[in-house]
């Protein structure tokens, strides 16, 4: 990717947004809406009202944990695309400790819920990490397909042995009792997933700047041959941030089934992994960054389905907009860059 | 019958601040070998790439025939005739010999199943310069030679009448350099202008009649070789100051070793060396010769700790310092100057206040909320005379001879028992060489062992108190300053070509 | 051998090949895409793209051809959008990728709502009368559409081309050596772009063929990261064409196998059955790194990409 000065960086966002609205626009233009109509109406479904916004936050929370789980990573150098696996596989391994432990309801039941989320999807991580580190397989190619297998692992689950039989027949595990459940905020369905997410991303961020392990990250990122110079273990550095990463991930599955679904069931994540990675990607893999973009993007997908619902607009819109926000977002230091070497 | 074949008229070219070419005028002849010399910088590849259409001149005229010519690329040049064999070779090493030929060729059949007509007419010139050549064998298992040659052949392929040849010798063996003498004087005898970018007077020697010397830019002298004596060439071509004002303290006495290596063995997947064993004594320098290509960077690695060894060991005062599956907190013993520092010895994305204290990365402590002073870093940017001494610049920036010299202030700094130093003055302008030499004399006075490895054989000869012979991944011989000279290392070099072709 | 035996193996390599079809298509695709020194993680959108829309045009016209046609069309739109961002303006190639597939996904929900459930006929079996009366034959070319065949011989004839054409070498120069290939006066740019959009088409086509012929109807999302085990197919392959018939085959083999198992009294859940085909291209992908000397093969002008610089 090119590389561009502060200035032109700050300049670029502001192109990027711009860019990105015209190309919505065009978008909402070529399906028929009237553009800026629709435009507005998204923007006020995402965070007109109290409960608009509190949706909004509800989208952000799982979002902002799949993109700091690709932060991670990327930190390294690593292009993970992992976080929808490890968010079910945190799921999943989160629901088996809600289920082995839910005779004993006690306040243990909550940080062992979350805990287990976390290591399943460590361990998730942690698979395409040792692959890395052993062997040079690429992890994008290794993260992207076990992908399939984490969400087919859950549907195994909750089509075959956790199956409610109360259910009437619905793939779905029971509900999670009161005291394996993060408390709920302001009366919404915002919870306190959220609030971990933001000091997670500020002590990541405090980590990176100043911590010997954030700069032990930048000097492999930027050159591994002289990390080992140094006295760096590579090998070792990606399973920390492939594992470390995956537990973010698998924090965000088992916040969504636990407080969001109630139950392990199908269907927990709507590509929230891959919303991630685009966020990552546009915050520049800065974990404070993430935070806004996380609820941009949040406020995106709330008013996409709200917009199904109200507008006849397929949900699937906010889907397209993703992409086309990314690749905007791709495109502008290129155009940039560009647009520098035609002046000379 | 040499003649009049191409003009340069006042070609100038800047880059940024740097005039590169200043006002050259010079002519080319045909049956004639004209030797470009000069120092590093000097504007000598400059000055042959816009003859060669890459690069177009900011003011000047091309003459061919005495008529004026306008090039907009390579191609343009070519299609008169003008070929040029670069230093980096544009071969693709993926692809098989004739291959390559083919995709340089403008006759190139489209279809080219095995017997196609015209298939074989690009191998022609090859078969005449090397008749032992197998056009299907992979170029990436060639030696560097036989890819000079192909690169040749591929020039002869266009019916090039100027060939342009960028420091032919530098990668070659004695023997390779001798059979491409030959070559440039068939190809003079054939009525062709060779242009030869060097800086070795041996190659003028060998094939020049006449010779041209540039020096930071300005053409400073041209005319027959014979009309010039070895003495003026070397002035005109450094002018004032030689870097040769440095010399380093006497060999020290040699009782003690400090750095013992004892048979080691290593490979990667092209490079393998196997037992070596060397001694070193405090203050001394101990110079590695050899071809490129020998085993010279992983036995560097091997030495420095940084590559897995298969066999052996390596101590310094006695203790290990040998490749180790996890890392060990670095101690400062060793200090590592590699080859190619943009690649192999900074972080270019950071910058350069992280890439002088990266020695302490391990031991620094976990929180690292205050940051050290800028003026202390600028200071120590100064001292290593990194110019601009500026800590927060990105060392991605840096011209070579800082960059080297960033390295050393990092390397250095601990006081190192043993400097592996690689190629350290490679690409290097005058003054920046001179200050490396200076500062890896002084750890040398201080009583730090230097293992170097070059492949300037003069430099070799001139400073090191030992020099070792790297052949064919094994130490072919040892030999001390004193008995050694030029053509004895260069057998030691050598006997693997005519092993082979025994 | 006797005849039962071999109509049964006829039977399998037909299976085989059926179900095979639309990732050789794919695989071949990403093949010639990475040859010029593009990763394409959008081949996944595009499949999707050219399953979506091939259907679309098949279902509406009743034509099976067009709507292949419309299928590859489909995935050259959407390589387009890759190919301006990577090579047009230097964009990260897996971030590219990456857009494009969210491009596709949303698109193809988007419009393919109208078509979920459809129908469409399959098109013509490569059996008939020519046959002779051979049961082996029968058995295996009346259930081989001519996709199949079209598929084997584009295999052949894209290897054919990049290993003894000009334009071939002119291709792997690209991919290997970009510099020598701007050298020797190729346009690099072009070339790439080249590669990508055929990649591009033979993705959609492989879509096409995945809800035209194999399915024959349509559903969100139905292509499940087939695209992307091509990706890792290809370095199985070893970025040859003609290794990616075998590949594909034996991808295609193992996966018929264990559900053969199944049928065998050996009781498999049906996700574990569909996770089968990314625990397997996973197993390969790993399998060709830990034996094969890491990324053997590989262009070298990939190696930047997949690679961390010093490692």
């Amino acid at each position: 990717m090119p590389t561009l000065a502060r200035h032109e960086r700050l300049a670029g966002a502001a192109l990027a947004a711009l860019a990105f609205i015209i190309v919505a626009l065009g978008f909402f233009a070529v399906i028929g809406e009237p553009p800026l109509a629709t435009l507005l109406s998204m923007a006020e479904y995402a965070v007109g009202d109290r409960y608009s916004l509190s949706e909004t936050l509800v989208k952000m929370t799982p979002i902002l944990f799949c993109a700091l789980a690709a932060i991670v990573p990327a930190r390294l150098g690593l292009i993970s695309v992992g976080a929808e696996g490890q968010f079910h596989v945190g799921a999943l391994i989160g629901t088996g400790m809600m289920l082995w432990t839910q005779p004993f309801d006690g306040w243990l039941l909550l940080p062992l819920v979350l805990l287990g989320g976390a290591a399943g999807g460590a361990l998730y991580g942690w698979l395409p990490g040792i692959l890395r580190a052993r062997l040079s397989v690429n992890e994008t190619i290794t993260t992207l397909l076990l992908n399939y297998v984490g969400v087919l692992m859950v549907s195994a689950a909750v089509y075959g042995p956790w199956k409610d039989p109360g259910n009437l027949g619905w793939p779905a595990t029971i509900a999670f009792p009161d005291a394996a459940v993060l408390p709920q905020l302001f009366g919404t369905r915002v919870h306190a997933g959220l609030l971990l997410g933001l000091l997670l991303a500020l002590c990541l961020h405090v980590l990176f700047r100043f911590s010997r392990w954030g700069q032990s990250l930048d000097i492999l990122k930027g050159n591994v041959r002289v990390g080992r110079m140094m006295g760096l273990d590579y090998r070792r550095h990606v399973i920390i941030v492939m594992a470390l990463g995956g537990a973010l991930a698998g924090l965000a599955g088992i916040g969504e089934t636990s407080v969001i679904q109630g139950r392990l069931q199908p269907g927990i994540s709507v590509g929230y992994g891959l919303t991630g990675f685009l966020v990552a990607w546009l915050a520049g893999h800065n974990a404070l960054l993430a935070i806004p973009v996380s609820f941009l993007i949040g406020g995106l997908i709330a008013a996409g389905d709200t917009l199904q619902l109200f507008n006849k607009i397929p949900a699937s819109s906010a889907t397209v907009l993703q992409g086309l926000m990314f690749a905007t977002a791709l495109a502008v230091p290129g155009l940039i860059a560009l647009w520098r070497s035609r002046r000379g | 019958m040499p003649g009049r074949l191409i003009q340069l008229r006042g070609i100038t070219r800047r880059f940024g601040s740097l005039v590169a070419n200043d006002d050259v005028s010079i002519e080319i002849e045909s049956g004639s070998c004209l030797a470009l010399l000069g120092e590093n910088g000097a504007g000598k590849s400059t000055l042959m790439k816009v003859l060669y259409g890459a690069i177009q001149p900011d003011s000047g005229d091309i003459l061919i025939d005495g008529r004026q010519q306008q090039f907009r690329g390579p191609a343009d040049a070519m299609a008169v005739g003008i070929g040029m064999v670069f230093q980096q070779f544009s071969l693709v090493p993926a692809l098989t010999v004739r291959e390559n030929l083919l995709l340089a060729s403008p006759r190139a059949p489209w279809l080219q199943v095995p017997g196609a007509p015209g298939l074989d007419t690009v191998l022609e010139v090859l078969s005449r310069l090397a008749p032992d050549l197998d056009p299907r064998s992979r170029v990436a298992d060639l030696a560097v030679g036989e890819r000079q040659l192909i690169e040749l052949a591929k020039v002869l392929n266009l019916d090039a009448r100027t060939i342009i040849l960028d420091e032919p010798t530098s990668v070659l063996t004695p023997a390779e350099t001798q059979r491409l003498y030959g070559l440039i004087n068939e190809m003079v005898a054939d009525g062709k202008a060779v242009v030869m970018i060097t800086h070795k007077l041996a190659d003028v020697a060998a094939c020049a009649d006449r010779t041209a010397i540039m020096r930071r830019g300005k053409l400073i002298h041209a005319g027959p070789t014979r009309d010039m004596s070895r003495q003026q060439m070397v002035d005109s071509m450094i002018g004032a100051g030689s870097p040769a004002s440095a010399s380093p303290p006497p060999p020290p006495d040699r009782n003690v070793a400090r750095v013992v290596v004892r048979e080691l063995g290593a490979r990667t997947e092209t490079q393998q060396v196997q037992g070596i064993s060397l001694e070193v004594a405090p203050g001394e320098l101990l110079g590695i010769a050899g071809v490129v290509g020998n085993g010279q960077t992983v036995l560097a690695e091997a030495l420095a700790g940084l590559h897995p060894l298969t066999a052996g060991d390596v101590t310094v005062d006695g203790i290990s310092v040998a490749w180790r599956p996890t890392p060990p907190v670095p101690d400062g013993r060793v200090a590592h100057i590699p080859e190619q520092p943009m690649l192999n010895a900074v972080v270019p994305t950071l910058d350069l206040a992280a890439n002088l204290q990266m020695r302490d990365i391990r031991r620094r402590s976990f929180w690292q909320f205050g940051r050290r002073g800028q003026a202390d870093l600028t200071v120590r940017l100064q001292a290593a005379d990194v110019r601009p001494p500026e800590p927060s610049r990105l060392t991605g920036t840096l011209s070579g001879g800082n960059l080297q010299k960033l390295v050393l202030g990092r390397e250095l700094a601990g006081e190192p028992s043993l400097i592996v130093a690689c190629y350290p003055t490679m690409g290097l302008d005058v003054a920046a060489t001179r200050t490396v030499y200076r500062q890896l004399f002084a750890h040398l006075a201080r009583g730090a062992s230097i293992i170097w490895f070059s492949e300037e054989l003069d430099d070799l000869l001139e400073y090191a108190h030992r020099i070792a012979v790297l052949r064919d991944g094994r130490i072919a011989g040892i030999r001390n300053r004193d008995q050694a000279d030029r053509a004895g290392i260069g057998d030691l070099m050598l006997m693997h070509d005519m092993a082979r072709s025994a | 051998m006797d005849e039962a035996t071999l109509i049964l193996i006829a039977g399998w390599v037909a299976a085989i090949l059926r179900s095979a079809t639309p990732l050789l298509f794919v695989t071949l695709g990403e093949t010639l895409s990475q040859r010029v020194g593009i990763i394409n993680l959008g081949i996944e959108g595009e499949m999707l793209a050219g399953a979506c829309f091939g259907f679309a045009a098949a279902a509406t016209t009743g034509d099976p051809l067009l709507g292949l046609i419309a299928g590859g069309a489909a995935g050259v739109v959407l390589s387009m959008v890759h190919a301006g961002l990577c090579i047009g303006l230097g964009a990260n190639q897996f971030g590219s990728g990456l857009a494009v597939w969210m491009i596709g996904l949303g698109i193809t929900s988007f419009y393919g709502r109208a078509f979920v459930g459809g129908q469409v006929d399959a098109s013509g079996s490569l059996g008939g009368s020519w046959l002779g009366d051979s049961p082996v034959l029968a058995q295996l070319l009346d259930n081989l559409s001519w996709t199949a065949l079209a598929a084997v011989l584009l295999v052949l004839l894209a290897g054919f081309l990049l290993y003894r054409t000009r334009t071939g070498l002119a291709w792997r120069t690209v991919g290997e050596a970009p510099e020598a290939a701007r050298a020797a006066g190729l346009s690099v740019p072009r070339i790439q772009v080249s590669g990508v959009l055929l990649g591009g088409f033979l993705a959609g086509v492989g879509g096409a063929v995945l809800s035209v012929d194999y399915t024959q109807t349509w559903a969100q999302e139905m292509t499940k990261g087939r695209g992307l085990v091509a990706v890792g197919l290809v370095i199985v392959a070893r970025w040859n064409p003609y290794l990616v018939l075998p590949t594909v085959l034996v991808f295609g083999g193992a996966e018929a196998a264990v559900t053969r198992l199944q049928a065998g009294g050996f009781v498999l859940s049906s996700h574990v059955l569909a996770s089968l085909p990314y625990i397997i291209a996973l197993l390969v992908v790993v399998g060709a790194y830990a034996w094969g000397r890491r990324g053997s093969g590989m262009p070298e002008g990939l190696k930047g990409v997949f690679a961390v610089r010093g490692s």
